[in-house]
């Protein structure tokens, strides 16, 4: 053993290294980036010589006692902080080679008080390794027996271990237990988050999510984040949550966002002069956390929509009744136990997360009622979003935004009886919808301004069929309805007309092959015109048979084209069998119109 | 194949003299006019070359002329006439990108796309009659996703991204310098690039790490055979992706790029773990587009026809960097914009089908049946028959009584047109009559017509037995 002089020397040594490695080199310059860190190495390898060699530590290892024990540690470090050194550096063959010498030297003891934290360390160190080989399966490993590890030694023994460079300390500088107790956490923290990138690469979806949302948990406990950015990735996780359907994790990641948002306003800035970019990018922020908000509540609504409606998309009021009945049933006993997996924070902050739940529900809405309350919630979300990303400036952002409020009027409008103000729901739609086309420029926009065409003259292809079928409970249809029928369904026409217009090429002529990203939509485009054209209503029997013909050619034109590129079949199945039959039977439906119109004479 | 809007194009430049004193051996081929691209692993030689195809492909034995005239050259004249255009450069430091996009002077056929590129637009300025051109080009550089001004005063002021309904995105604040011919653009180009060098000494940045774009913004007042004059507007994006190179121990300053395979550190990179995990479709995943992409996010995809060169080095020693451009390439060729028409499918719209498709067969069905029943059914029975307009010999019961209505209506119809141009009513109140009255008609001629085929029977049935499958439509 080294004398006491020599001793602290030697730790001096060690606390250089470590700030050679850490703080110096990120000021190397660029042509020499790494000089601290070989500067760092040159001090390991010092101290190494000074403890002598591996080799006599491990053949004093099993006899000797404590002092031949707390050199292996000593040891284990140094080359802990070699292997560390050499990855850094690109060198992973040697990097690998001292990593494993340092989880060699610790193998028996690894469960100690004194190695469990620096044998997780050297494991974490190595699935880095492996990951920039290529090689995530190995990672993998090293990974997850660190995990393993952490899990065995909080079982069994639990008490805070020491930190890797206590062992390079004079008693007097040795850590508290608390002390010891974060940067354990924090390694092993660091582990899961290692986990849960592994588990992406290697696309096992479901197990990187709940590593991240662990990892995120984590970070709460250990007061280890920035709220801003802790905020953005539960609000985004919420999203992956989304995509699942699990509609209880989902809002408790976007409750604890907002929570944990609030604090970054109250905390002021570290630096005092905070500049207006900051407040703008911090209102962005609060503004992208509201956008996953409304997906929410659209999500929500839209997943409720489904489970309620009958195979012609309209409430079904037997589901309903029977799914109001088992909601009964269930109550969320089911939901509690999962809930407690995914709880985030503690007392206070856990209470305040909750509090936030409590404005929206995560269970589906089973009547207009509930769906309205989700609806609004929804709806003030999207007054939040626009407040930044306005229309001048953040088109397309906008624009996102006032879609999402159109789907959400729209789910809303399912859960509506009354047709009337269901159709008032549909013409908001068209008042949010229609002047953002308007102001929109289709050559900078082209994929945006179609989405509009397409969803304008779905809209007006809803409210006209509201109107018929409110006409259809008259004795008798007014003009007034008649006239209101057919402009919407003019409407309708023109936003499809224009939407296929925007597919032609610069010379006006619609293309022979469409792109597989338009196929269906131009075909169902196509489609619907006809079955517009059928609608309407007029009493002048020679336009009613134009816009039969009209009808006929539009059905006719998927028919053809379906023949031409046998390939765009499969992509409109139904409406290419109807446009047949509407092919095979409109001829004769004109026959007797004709047949009608001049029978007398 | 690629989208009609992104051609993807690749090209190796010869070894180079360094390469050769290394006594490289090439591990890159081409099969030019398949556009087929083939690089061979030299660690695993046993193994079938990686093989990928592009719109173009050229090797050492190309000249840029060659390469513009076939693919550039439509592009550029497309901005001439109003359409915007993008070219991406693309590949490792050294790999030829300067020489295919700047080019040289000698030998001629080997100067670059980007002078061609200026030399075409005046060109086409000088050329055109009755039109008169604004020609306006910006240069700027994004780096750690900060945007700067390279022609600006202060190139180290951050701009911001802003979008405008009519204009598009654009950078506030950005520079535009008016110019007048190609040596101009060139001058400009010349200052901008070394403001980017200056930038990098100043700010200790790495060049291979900051993507560049050149804009050539034209607009067009052309005057038309009637006078009329109209504005178009377009422009042409010159782009300089950053490097695809791995860090080497020289060069690297600490991040790199090989993030994809790379476990980050920091937590910092749990954010980027989490997006990954949601699929965007229809979800919002905050921050998840780079500037470069929402810089340019009209030009992939959409109405901007884009052009990507991805340059390689035939060279067995970037064996590594070459594969990864080449895939980078071949995933261009499938870079599609994100919005996508929602469809939503409308099952009541089906189910209207259905009922229509229905009656309307039955109204077939019927007319077939009465013509087989006129030859199957006994004389007693063939009184019943329902014979419409159409047919041959009509039962003369059947068809008086039809007689009846017609000339009831058409009495009806002449006496109500006369009421109401007496009475100076509205047009669309006799409509509304009109319409009544034929519905009411109609309505007895049908009744009629069930009727009958109520007492003519079974058969109808079951020779017209139709089942129509109503398929919901998937979405």
């Amino acid at each position: 053993m080294a004398a006491p002089a020599g001793w602290a020397s030697l730790c001096e040594k060690f606390r250089s290294s470590l700030s050679l490695s850490n703080v110096e080199s990120k000021k190397d310059p660029e042509n020499e980036p790494y000089r601290s860190k070989y500067g760092a190495r040159e001090l390991l390898e010092e101290i190494r010589q000074l403890l002598g060699s591996e080799e006599a530590a491990e053949a004093e290892g099993a006899p000797a006692g404590e002092a031949a024990a707390l050199r292996a540690v000593r040891l284990a470090v140094v080359e802990y902080e070699l292997g560390v050194n050499h990855t850094d550096t690109e060198e992973l063959s040697a990097g690998e080679e001292h990593l494993l010498k340092c989880t060699r030297l610790l193998e028996r003891h690894r469960l100690s008080r004194d190695c469990v934290s620096l044998y997780i360390q050297a494991q974490n160190n190595l699935g880095i390794l492996w990951s920039e080989r290529g090689e995530i399966k190995t990672a993998q490993t090293y990974l997850e027996s660190a995990e393993a590890l952490y899990n065995q030694y909080m079982k069994e023994n639990g008490n805070p271990p020491l930190d890797p460079n206590e062992h390079f300390m004079a008693e007097e500088e040795k850590l508290t237990d608390q002390e010891r107790s974060k940067r354990f956490e924090k390694a092993y923290t660091h582990t899961l988050y290692y986990l849960a990138q592994v588990y992406q690469h290697l696309e096992m979806i479901e197990k990187a999510a709940q590593y991240c949302h662990t990892t995120l948990k984590r970070q709460l406990e250990y007061s280890g984040y920035y709220p801003v950015e802790w905020a953005l990735n539960a609000a985004t996780l919420s999203q992956y949550y989304l995509t699942k359907q699990c509609f209880m994790e989902s809002r408790h990641c976007l409750a604890a966002a907002n929570v944990i948002f609030s604090q970054a306003g109250q905390v002021p800035s570290s630096e005092d002069n905070e500049t207006e970019q900051d407040q703008q990018d911090l209102r962005q922020r609060k503004a992208e956390i509201a956008r996953c908000w409304i997906k929410y509540c659209l999500t929500l609504l839209q997943s409720a929509r489904k489970s309620l409606e009958d195979n012609i998309g309209e409430l079904d009021p037997d589901r309903q009744s029977e799914l109001k009945a088992q909601r009964k049933k269930e109550e969320d006993e089911k939901e509690k136990g999962r809930k407690k997996a995914v709880l985030f924070g503690t007392s206070d902050l856990c209470d305040s997360i909750l509090a936030t739940e409590e404005k929206v529900s995560c269970i589906c809405p089973l009547d207009f009622q509930e769906a309205r309350e989700v609806f609004l919630v929804g709806q003030n979300y999207v007054h939040e979003a626009k407040e930044f990303f306005q229309f001048d400036g953040y088109v397309t952002d906008h624009i996102e935004i006032v879609q999402d409020h159109s789907a959400l009027f729209k789910v809303l409008a399912f859960f509506e009886e009354d047709y009337e103000r269901r159709c008032k729901m549909h013409k908001r739609r068209i008042d949010m919808l229609e002047p953002m086309y308007v102001d929109l420029n289709p050559q900078y926009y082209l994929l945006i301004s179609r989405q509009l065409q397409f969803e304008l003259a779905d809209t007006y292809y809803e409210m006209m069929d509201l109107k018929v079928a409110i006409g259809n409970r008259l004795e008798e249809l007014d003009s007034h309805t008649r006239k209101k029928i057919n402009s919407l369904a003019q409407l309708a026409v023109k936003y499809y007309e224009l939407f296929l217009d925007s597919l032609r090429n610069p010379d006006k002529i619609f293309p022979e092959k469409l792109e597989d990203d338009v196929l269906r939509p131009a075909m169902v485009a196509k489609f619907h015109i006809a079955r517009l054209y059928g609608k309407l209503i007029t009493s002048d029997g020679k336009k009613q048979l134009e816009n039969m013909q009209t009808s006929l050619e539009y059905y006719t034109f998927l028919v053809d084209y379906c023949e031409k590129h046998p390939e765009a079949v499969q992509a409109i199945e139904t409406e290419l069998e109807l446009s047949k039959e509407m092919v095979g039977l409109l001829p004769t439906r004109m026959e007797r119109l004709k047949a009608k119109l001049s029978p007398f004479s | 194949m690629a989208s009609e809007a992104v051609k993807v194009i690749v090209r190796c430049r010869p070894m180079n003299e360094r390469e050769k004193a290394l006594s490289c051996q090439a591990v890159v081929n081409m099969d030019s006019p398949r556009g087929q691209c083939f690089i061979q692993n030299p660690g695993a030689t046993d193994e079938p070359p990686k093989q990928f195809t592009f719109d173009g492909a050229y090797y050492e034995s190309h000249n840029t002329e060659q390469i513009y005239n076939e693919i550039a050259y439509l592009l550029v004249e497309g901005v001439t006439e109003g359409y915007n255009g993008t070219i991406f450069a693309y590949g490792q430091t050294g790999s030829g990108k300067s020489f295919t996009m700047q080019g040289i002077v000698d030998p001629p056929t080997q100067k670059g796309i980007i002078p061609r590129a200026f030399e075409h637009i005046f060109e086409s300025v000088q050329c055109a009659e009755n039109t008169k051109f604004l020609v306006r080009v910006s240069y700027l550089e994004i780096y750690n996703e900060d945007i700067r001004d390279l022609l600006g005063a202060d190139t180290k002021q951050k701009l911001e991204l802003k979008e405008h309904p009519e204009k598009g995105v654009y950078v506030k604040g950005l520079s535009f310098n008016t110019v007048h011919s190609v040596a101009q653009c060139e001058r400009i180009m010349e200052t901008g690039w070394r403001n980017r060098a200056v930038g990098y000494t100043l700010m200790n940045k790495d060049s291979s790490r900051s993507h560049s774009i050149f804009t050539i913004n034209m607009e067009i007042y052309a005057v038309d055979e009637r006078g009329q004059d109209h504005l178009r507007a377009a422009k042409l994006n010159l782009v300089d992706l950053a490097g695809s190179e791995r860090q080497s121990k020289t060069g690297a300053t600490g991040e790199r790029l090989k993030e994809a395979t790379k476990i980050n550190l920091s937590l910092s990179a749990l954010g980027n773990v989490i997006s990954a995990l949601v699929d965007g479709r229809c979800k919002h995943i905050p921050y998840r587009d780079s500037k470069l992409t929402r810089l340019l996010q009209d030009s992939l995809g959409g109405n901007t026809k884009t052009l990507m060169v991805a340059c390689l080095s035939p060279a067995d020693n970037n064996y590594d960097e070459s594969l990864s451009t080449l895939r980078y390439a071949n995933r261009a060729k499938n870079i599609k914009n994100k919005p996508r028409i929602n469809e939503d499918p409308k099952d009541a719209l089906l189910r209207e089908y259905q009922e229509e498709i229905r009656k309307l067969k039955a109204i077939l069905a019927e007319q077939m049946n009465t013509n087989n029943l006129s030859g199957l059914l006994p004389a007693e029975t063939a009184q019943l028959e329902v014979k419409p307009a159409l047919l041959p010999e009509p039962q003369p019961d059947v068809e008086a009584e039809k007689q009846l209505i017609r000339e009831e209506y058409e009495a009806k119809l002449a006496q109500l047109k006369a009421d109401y141009e007496a009475e100076q009513e509205s047009r669309a109140r006799l409509e509304e009559d009109i319409n009544t009255m034929r519905t009411s008609y109609d309505l007895k001629l049908s009744t009629l017509e069930e009727n009958l085929r109520k007492e003519s029977g079974v058969a109808i049935g079951s020779c017209f037995a139709h089942t129509w499958y109503f398929h919901r439509m998937m979405p």
